[in-house]
């Protein structure tokens, strides 16, 4: 009930903002209010997932297999909200201002039915459509303001995210045709029996279609140009919001649908995030802007979700979860950060700076803290090397770009400060990120529950 | 769409006048198509992509202006839009209300249904419809854009 009621509020908010001007201010705050709505909604999800274990439905009552079932578990509950919370920061940081576009409330609010509704999915086929509703919902945020700028980086968005979309419905005919089935923990079951060059092609669709929406590696290509391109308040829920899907999707469907294929390419895979954390990190250093700057960061710091993912089990899963949901905030808040001048964003922005680096008392301390436990229980050497050296290219491009922001008077610095909500919005963001690390406990205790509720009660 | 040096600026007449008769027609196959689409191949999009096509051809054969002015109903595209997936929505969502999973419909399966000759009417014929709508009224809306006079564009 819950559940239906959460996907229920977004979708028809979203479908009624849009049919109105989204330039009034009564439309704009309408789709800040049925966001709030749906954050508290999926926040008493979350409590009640939590507290009494996973939750299933489906619809029509059918038997499960010809009705679409519907599972809300710790690890979909979990990004469900933090997605809600981004979308929500970034729109009520346009509302505020003014909103420069007719559909953008509309949009934000149906970007927010699109991923709860695929975070809390058991079944491939309702995923790819809950995905697409998403997609399609953020090609049209991402030409937001409407420039030539942001119209190239639409145009590049929605290109190479097209392609990935389509390779992630080939998988999942490829999927179908040799399981017979769409429900996730049916083809699980069944991939086993599968000769095992289909199961690693279908695999490794599914690995693109992901590793496109997160901008890893070889993926990445789309990524600077789209996030340094578009408004921050779109950079923000781009990076903080859509980029999920990847890192929900590598983590469902590697370590829940796959996990014999995810076992035996681990090797390969923490190769691949190695090579991205460095080349984000390397390339990130000496931009001169910091959107693109953050971009490069953006690309550098997946690069650790698939490093995690890679070494695998509890302990490289659990630092996995934890540590998307950390550069989700992260990337929410320096995006926004930038987009604001005014009093105490600079402060904002140097705590993102710090966790993105992992410095304590942040929350990207906790992150790193168990990404160098997944690498110590790996045994590996070369992995706390390459942690150490990703903090340190992380911190060294931060701060050059702080230094050119916020401390030298020029073009950047000036400028007239932002609203006091505006800015007020930056900071709840930085304190969440403080508080995280401060009291790390419920990010932790969270994390370890989605992994349990990965690998324990079956994929879906 | 007029570009300047055309000799012959507008499709042949007989186009024209086919493109103007043709979605009242198209409409009767749309209804066709939902009503036996429980049984036989047929739902509310592939009838909402006829209705469509049939709307294009009437584009293309009068121009943005004309074959708006010749149907008014096409202004009215995006209301047809968003009616369509609320009530495709609510379709959906009703049982909600009755305590019941969503996607549950009336009259439940077993129960009696009314038929109008081969059409059942239970709400899933509602959700059809919704769906038909949405279909017409978003494609006649990208129809809409692409038709615009150029110099529009930049509005």
């Amino acid at each position: 009930m819950l559940m239906s009621v959460a996907l229920l509020v977004p979708w028809v908010a979203g479908v009624l903002l849009v049919a109105f001007d989204g330039r009034r201010h009564v439309v704009a705050w309408l789709a800040v209010a049925s966001l709030t709505a749906t954050l508290v909604l999926v926040s008493v999800l979350a409590a009640d997932v939590l507290g009494g274990g996973t939750q299933q439905l489906v619809t029509g009552g059918w038997p499960a297999g010809v009705g679409i079932v519907l599972r809300a578990d710790a690890l979909g509950v979990a990004f469900a909200w933090l997605s809600v919370l981004v979308l929500l920061a970034g729109a009520a940081h346009e509302a505020v201002r003014r909103v420069r576009s007719r559909t953008f409330p509309g949009l934000v609010v149906l970007l927010a039915a699109g991923l709860t509704g695929l975070f809390i999915t058991a079944d491939v086929f309702t995923f790819y459509v809950f995905f697409e509703l998403a997609m399609t919902a953020s090609y049209a945020l991402s030409a937001y303001g409407g420039k030539r700028r942001q119209l190239r980086a639409a145009l590049v968005f929605t290109a190479v995210n097209l392609l990935g979309s389509f390779i992630f419905l080939l998988s999942v005919a490829g999927a179908y045709r040799v399981t017979g089935t769409l429900a996730m923990d049916q083809i699980a079951d069944r991939m086993v029996a599968v000769n095992p060059n289909a199961s690693l092609l279908i695999a490794a669709g599914f690995f693109i279609a992901f590793s496109v929406k997160l901008g890893l590696f070889p993926f990445h290509f789309w990524l600077p140009t789209v996030y340094a391109g578009s408004r921050p308040a779109v950079a923000a829920i781009l990076s903080g919001a859509v980029a999920n899907i990847g890192a929900y999707g590598l983590l469902r469907f590697g370590a829940g649908v796959f996990p014999g294929q995810l076992e035996k390419t681990g090797v390969a895979l923490a190769v691949l995030g190695a090579v991205s954390i460095v080349y984000g990190g390397v390339l990130a250093i000496g931009r001169g802007d910091t959107a693109e700057m953050l971009a490069y960061s953006a690309i550098g710091q997946v690069g650790y979700v698939l490093v995690a993912l890679g070494v695998g089990g509890p302990v490289g899963l659990t630092a996995a979860v934890l540590y998307s949901v950390v550069n989700s905030l992260n990337k929410a808040l320096l995006f926004l950060a930038s987009g604001t001048r005014g009093l105490f964003i600079a402060s904002a922005f140097a705590i993102g700076a710090l966790s993105v680096a992992g410095v304590p008392p942040t929350a990207g301390f906790v992150g790193k803290l168990e990404l160098f436990r997944t690498g110590v229980v790996a045994g590996s050497v070369a992995l706390v090397v390459l942690l150490v050296v990703g903090s340190v290219l992380s911190l060294v491009y931060m701060f050059q770009v702080y230094q050119r922001a916020f401390w030298r008077e020029g073009p950047v610095a000036a400028g007239a400060a932002s609203p006091v909500a505006q800015r007020l919005l930056v900071a709840v963001l930085a304190v969440l990120v403080l508080a995280a690390g401060l009291w790390p406990e419920p990010l932790l205790a969270l994390s370890a529950r989605a992994v349990e509720a990965l690998l324990v009660e079956g994929p879906g | 769409m007029v570009s300047p040096g055309e000799s012959d600026e507008t499709p042949d007449s007989m186009v024209r006048v086919v493109a103007r008769r043709l979605p009242g027609p198209s409409l009767m196959v749309a209804a066709a198509l939902i009503a036996k689409g429980y049984a036989e191949v047929g739902d509310g999009f592939a009838a909402g992509v006829i209705v469509a096509l049939a709307i294009a051809l009437v584009y293309v054969a009068l121009g943005g202006e004309a074959a708006e002015a010749a149907l008014p109903l096409l202004r009215h595209a995006p209301k047809l839009a968003v009616g369509g997936l609320l009530l495709a929505l609510a379709s959906g969502f009703f049982p909600l209300a009755l305590g019941e999973p969503p996607v549950s419909h009336r009259p439940a399966p077993g129960e009696h249904v009314v038929k109008i000759g081969v059409l059942e009417l239970f709400t899933p014929l509602l959700f059809d419809i919704g769906v038909f709508l949405l279909v017409v009224g978003v494609l006649t809306i990208l129809l809409h854009h692409l038709a615009r006079p150029r110099g529009e564009a930049r509005r």
